[in-house]
């Protein structure tokens, strides 16, 4: 866990990437944790039965990641904001790649604003997003 | 050429929920099933000499709070299916031990576009999640996909 | 004076983007090596950006900076470029069943030029419904190279190209800042202005170029998280 400060973040910065094989099983968990604990979150059968080719993690799980790779990249961003388009379904068991980049910074509310993404092993971004953060300055 | 609805129903609440105060042991499970490490949702010793002094929920818990009227009654229908088409949420206070959450929830939008699965609907319900405090801690916006 | 240009990408005026022009334009300045872009084409989803003037941004970051629009057709998207106001009276870009064909003549007779976008996607690509329909009259052009196209997409416009000799051109259809100028179109001829633009691409001499890098495959540990 890394602390940034605004002075050491660049636009252009990388957030380092989460790689991560979403498997059925964590899906699962999520979905049961989070309240969400249908078919179409937990059950491949259950999913078809709703037109779906399996059972696929639920958009706030992808959200719930994204929101990570923020927090993995710098533990003191406060996410203040943090939208995110799911475009396609997301299905387990599958490589998801979570990336993202520092987009724009901004010198008097010291915030920054970040590109946000999960990706497959092809390049397909079935989630993107933005997201804007608070950060601490060196002299506060 | 505008969609075609009963535009009185923006901005109409269809739901209030007040939710039991939100339990430690919850927002860890919470943190945890997201694979969380920052020590700020899954470590009350290091987070109590964090910025928020104390443990916090990782920052998409507010999306986990569901009304207890999903959709209002009087929503509109353009299609068979429903998906989650996307969230974007505003976070201006965390979520702590005990808090007791208060949700408002109403139909914030409805447009229309064509995607890769054809005429899609999108309604969006506004979630506004204030503390016992009457603090404002998050506006959820919940796009629903129609079609 | 512009030769690469991206011709398909959304700024914060689109309801599903949040980037502000000149965002863009600076990721472009930082990653000029990499996407070697002279300009770039805003196509604003179902609408037409009349208010923008974008003259000192252009002066500031050496680019070109044009408009256009993104509209919706019972044959899936299409770009209009050389977007007027007698463009604007005659259709709703708001309507999202625009007909196609009725779209390609009057935007050609009013002096732009209608190009289908992402052409092998479903449902808003136009293979799909050639497949079912008579193909349109009048297309010179379809975007042959999406950045947000998923495997496969792209390469369905292969044989689309060759069976109806259109043109072939590429843009990055981004709708996050780090994502544009990742595809684009190589110019024969310098472009310099809106009507340069369309008549170019009516007439040929592009193609699409890609700048896309791909990230080193991965294979994460089995797991969760």
């Amino acid at each position: 866990m890394k602390t940034l400060y605004f002075e050491e973040v660049e636009e252009g910065d990388e957030l380092p990437p989460i790689d991560l094989l979403l498997t059925k099983a964590f899906v699962r968990t999520y979905a049961r944790t989070a309240g969400m604990d249908f078919p179409r979150f937990t059950d491949d059968e259950g999913a078809r039965q709703e037109g779906l080719p399996g059972m696929i993690a639920p958009g706030v799980l992808s959200m719930g990641l994204l929101a990570r790779l923020i927090g993995e990249w710098n533990q003191a961003a406060q996410i203040t904001r943090i939208g995110t388009t799911f475009r396609s379904p997301v299905l387990p068991d599958c490589a998801i790649h979570l990336l993202g980049f520092v987009t724009q910074k901004d010198a008097e509310q010291h915030t920054a604003e970040c590109d946000i993404w999960m990706e497959n092993d092809d390049g397909e971004r079935w989630v993107i997003g933005t997201a804007s953060v608070r950060l601490p300055t060196q002299d506060s | 050429m505008a969609l075609e609805f009963d535009r009185s129903i923006l901005g109409q609440v269809f739901d209030e929920t007040d939710f039991p105060p939100v339990e430690k042991a919850d927002l860890l499970q919470f943190a945890d099933a997201l694979g969380e490490t920052n020590p700020l949702y899954t470590d009350e010793t290091v987070a109590a000499n964090g910025p928020y002094g104390g443990l916090v929920a990782a920052p998409t818990y507010v999306t986990r709070l569901r009304p207890k009227k999903m959709t209002p009654e009087h929503m509109p229908r353009f299609g068979k299916v429903g998906f989650d088409g996307g969230r974007d949420v505003e976070i201006f206070a965390p979520v702590r031990p005990g808090d007791r959450l208060k949700m408002v929830s109403t139909i914030h939008d409805i447009y229309e576009k064509t995607g890769r699965s054809g005429s899609m609907y999108f309604i969006v319900l506004r979630n506004e999640i204030t503390n016992q405090d009457g603090q404002q801690v998050a506006i959820v916006d919940h796009r629903i996909m129609q079609r | 004076m512009a030769r690469v240009i991206d011709l398909h990408l959304h700024s914060e005026a689109s309801d599903d983007s949040r980037a502000p022009v000149e965002a863009y334009l600076k990721w472009l300045a930082r990653k000029r090596d990499e996407r070697p872009l002279d300009g770039i084409v805003l196509t604003e989803h179902r609408q037409f950006d009349t208010w923008s003037d974008y003259r000192a941004l252009e002066d500031k970051y050496g680019l070109l900076i044009l408009k256009a629009s993104e509209v919706e057709t019972e044959y899936g998207h299409v770009l209009v470029y050389g977007v007027n106001d007698a463009m604007l009276r005659r259709f709703d870009f708001s309507n999202v069943r625009l007909r196609a064909q009725e779209l390609i003549d009057e935007v050609a007779r009013l002096g732009g030029v209608a190009m289908p976008c992402h052409p092998g996607r479903p449902t808003i690509g136009l293979i799909e419904h050639y497949e079912n329909r008579p193909p349109l009259e009048g297309v010179v052009g379809v975007e042959a190279l999406n950045g947000g196209s998923k495997k496969g997409e792209n390469e369905r416009v292969a044989a689309l190209i060759d069976t109806y000799g259109y043109h072939a051109f590429g843009g990055s259809d981004a709708h996050l800042v780090s994502f544009v100028g990742i595809c684009a179109t190589e110019f024969e001829k310098d472009i310099t202005n809106t009507g340069e633009l369309v008549e170019a691409l009516r007439t040929g001499g592009y193609r699409p170029v890609d700048f896309r890098v791909r990230r080193a495959p991965v294979q994460p540990a089995a797991g969760g998280a």
